[in-house]
């Protein structure tokens, strides 16, 4: 039950939602207060939702099938179409088999949540004696079939008024402004979702998000169509959209980072993107740190490799890891404390760090090899560090890591192999060379972390709306987690890299993420195989999220690959390779 | 001063007021004289308790800083019991730092989740992967301290990474 603000299949028909038909309609239904449920909501059908799933809850007629993929009614502001006279049935929700007389609408919607809260409170068995009987019922026409439902699940309650059409308080102004109800069906909802403990918030409120991501998402499409004037009259619009919400949390939040990033876009570069501003390593550091410790995406990252990268030595005495990003290197330790309690003793554990080359003055990839090393040193493990400066990861040549033969090596890339997919030099794209002479050094394994979305798509419009859906539900669980401090500059770490999804292109736009079955792909591909990460990987993960306060966490396993998310949605993939090696050229001498 | 009843089973400490000597204990029994026996003591205790302990007095204080003591509350009910831990706990900060910071509160949080929220202590016996994932935060914390002050530690609280641990549980 407690996923139920997910599963809406009563609200199918009102919640269709096409890029290209944004039908200011006069619907305003409020769902849910998440962020992320209510752009849920509104992207859930676009991306293959299958009611079936749910068989309780299942009522709706068939028409809605047929009407997937069809336009349908938005919810939106409360402005009234013009040319539709009110006594008529509702011309789109016809086209999806429904019939309601235009002025009943908000009645009915109204009716429909506060069904949706019945049946919330209601047990189980009660509703599946409803399912039972779906035939009872004519869904099509709604108003009827909403009040016998509420009627049947809940004979104490004296509706909103009675019947269609006799404007019954709830009216429905015309014209200006959203239509606040006050009324005891909106009280009573908000009571309940205060029980469920979340965020309440008005039903003016949730009005204003949806229209936020309405006016995001035309924005963005004008963006990709090249028509910049049209683009930056949206932008005030959404300024001003950005004002009259919350922008402290939730969609606020996520929409003005969105905003910022537009129109960024549309005002310094309209067609070919901007260059970022790049931030010394120091402050890379820094936010990076930041974004360790507020949530736990990095945490999951490293100590699922670590695990993978013990099981993978076991039995070896000369060990050496390759990372290719160090920063400050926090993975590692535990590395080295695990190598140092294994049974048998620890091996040599050699560690080549990569990371871009510092400007001023201070060495930091030295700084941090010392800082290991004095922990290696406490624990009683021989370590040796070697620091590799490369702005790029394609800069980096094989003979800069000496790796020997005897040696076990392990390869380490925490979100670093999507930066090699812009595109190529004439040699092909960066990511096959790189993982070429990877596979050149015959690693035991290649630990692979990458986000787990698709923000790598040709047109502008795709990757816009996935990284909308994807960092607000990021954002969602950031807000579940932390103390103050820390979230402000991880948050800014992560707005950095909408940034450059949004703003930038060609070879300034480095985040781009592809997901796990792409780099299944490319990487079975290019030659490796994959690992199993095992159960004690597993378990750790769990473990791990046990420890953080939010609880919508949850890890998943992926024929052999492990995904943390937020609230089923993966948003962080680890999966393990092996090189398969090279099959020798048989040379014919004759 | 401290006394043990007769039946030698518990006792009583008291710093604030010195009590006279009752008449009828003639033989005066003062557990300070046998150090063995306070040590067996307290290593039956669990970590409040055997913090409260140290606030005794300057003796006292001392035994109970003693790292096999928080050794033995540590991996009192782990099983199977980890071998070859102590140097590395003891070369990262020692056993009562390792309680302070992250068994205490791992503990209260898997067991929070655990028992929903009762708040009484509970005998559990630990499995291998949480000590493990203890002794890697407890590294990792280590480390940072390492980072940030170049050198040993100074105070009882976390450093940063650990501190999501400290912090109350939404509800």
């Amino acid at each position: 039950m407690e996923h139920l603000s997910y599963v809406k299949p009563l609200y199918a028909p009102f919640l269709c939602f096409t890029h290209h038909s944004f039908s200011l309609y006069s619907l305003s239904i409020s769902i849910s207060p998440h962020i992320s449920t209510s752009i849920h909501n509104i992207f859930i059908f676009s991306y293959s939702y299958s009611p079936s799933t749910h068989p309780h809850f299942y009522m709706g007629p068939t028409p809605y099938n047929s009407s997937n993929s069809s336009s349908s009614a938005c919810s939106s502001s409360t402005k009234p179409p013009p040319p539709q006279p009110p006594d008529q049935m509702d011309h789109l929700l016809a086209g999806a088999g429904y019939k309601v007389r235009s002025n009943d609408l908000t009645q009915v919607a109204e009716r429909l949540e506060h069904l949706e809260t019945v049946m919330v409170k209601s047990s189980p068995v009660d509703i599946s004696d409803i399912g039972n009987d779906a035939v009872y019922y004519n869904p099509t026409d709604l108003a009827s079939w909403v009040d016998s439902l509420l009627t049947e699940l809940n004979p104490n309650v004296s509706g909103s008024g009675s019947g269609s059409g006799s404007g019954s308080g709830s009216g429905f102004v015309s014209g200006s402004g959203p239509a606040y109800v006050s009324d005891p069906v909106m009280n009573d909802m908000n009571n309940v979702y205060g029980e469920f403990g979340q965020q309440v918030v008005t039903p003016i409120e949730e009005d204003v998000s949806i229209r936020l991501v309405h006016v995001l998402m035309t924005c963005a499409e004008a963006v990709q169509r090249g028509d910049m004037s049209l683009a930056g009259l949206l932008i005030d619009d959404l300024q001003g959209l950005l004002g009259r919400v919350n922008s402290g949390c939730g969609i606020g939040k996520v929409g003005s980072f969105f905003v910022d990033a537009l129109s960024r876009r549309v005002v310094n570069s309209p067609q070919n993107g901007v260059v970022q501003v790049d931030l010394s390593a120091y402050e890379n550091e820094i936010l990076y740190h930041h974004y360790y410790e507020a949530c736990p995406y990095l945490k999951f990252a490293h100590f699922t490799a670590n695990q993978a990268i013990l099981e993978a030595f076991d039995g070896q005495d000369c060990v050496h890891v390759i990372d290719f990003n160090l920063m400050q290197g926090l993975q590692w330790p535990a590395l080295i404390q695990a190598l140092a309690l294994r049974p048998g003793g620890p091996p040599l554990l050699r560690l080549t760090g990569i990371g871009p080359p510092s400007l001023d003055g201070r060495d930091s990839l030295r700084e941090i090899g010392l800082k290991l090393a004095e922990l290696a040193r406490s624990v009683n493990v021989r370590f040796a560090f070697r620091g590799v400066a490369a702005s790029r990861l394609d800069d980096v040549k094989p003979w800069m890591l000496q790796v020997s033969p005897k040696e076990a090596v392990a390869v380490n890339s925490i979100m670093q192999l999507h930066k090699l997919l812009g595109p190529g030099g004439p040699r092909g794209p960066p990511v096959d060379l790189v993982l070429d002479w990877i596979r050149d050094l015959n690693p035991r394994i290649l630990m692979v972390v990458e986000q787990e979305s698709n923000h790598n798509q040709p047109e502008f419009l795709d990757r816009f709306t996935e990284s909308l859906y994807y960092y607000s539900t990021m954002f969602d669980s950031l807000d579940a987690c932390t103390a103050q401090p820390e979230k402000t500059l991880a948050e800014l770490y992560i707005q950095r890299e909408i940034c450059n999804v949004v703003c930038c292109e060609g070879s300034a736009r480095v985040e781009r993420h592809e997901p796990l079955v792409r780099w299944r792909e490319r990487l079975t591909g290019a030659g490796f195989a994959p690992l199993h990460l095992g159960s004690n990987a597993f378990k750790q993960a769990r473990m791990l999220l046990t420890l953080f306060s939010a609880e919508g966490y949850s890890v998943e396993e992926n024929e052999g690959c492990l995904t943390l998310g937020w609230h089923s949605r993966p948003l962080i993939a680890a999966s393990a390779w092996q090189a398969i090696p090279k099959p020798s050229v048989v040379t014919t001498g004759r | 001063m401290v006394h043990i009843l007769e039946n030698g089973e518990h006792f009583r400490a008291d710093n604030r007021e010195p009590e006279p000597e009752p008449e009828g204990f003639g033989s005066g029994f003062s557990i300070n004289d046998h150090l063995d026996l306070l040590i067996e003591v307290l290593k039956r205790l669990d970590g409040r308790s055997l913090g409260a302990a140290a606030c005794v007095c300057r003796q006292w204080c001392a035994i109970a800083r003693n790292d096999s003591l928080w050794e033995h509350l540590c991996f009192r009910h782990v099983s199977p019991p980890p071998v070859g831990v102590r140097p590395v706990v003891s070369a990262l900060g020692g056993y009562r730092r390792l309680y302070m910071v992250c068994v205490r509160p791992v503990l209260s949080r898997l067991k929070r989740r655990r028992l929903g929220g009762e708040s009484e202590v509970v005998r559990r016996v630990w499995n291998q992967h949480e000590v493990e994932l203890s002794l890697s935060l407890f590294c990792v914390e280590y480390y940072e301290r390492l980072l940030v002050g170049g050198g040993r530690v100074a105070g009882d609280s976390p450093s940063s990474s650990l501190k999501f641990l400290c912090m109350p549980v939404n509800v």
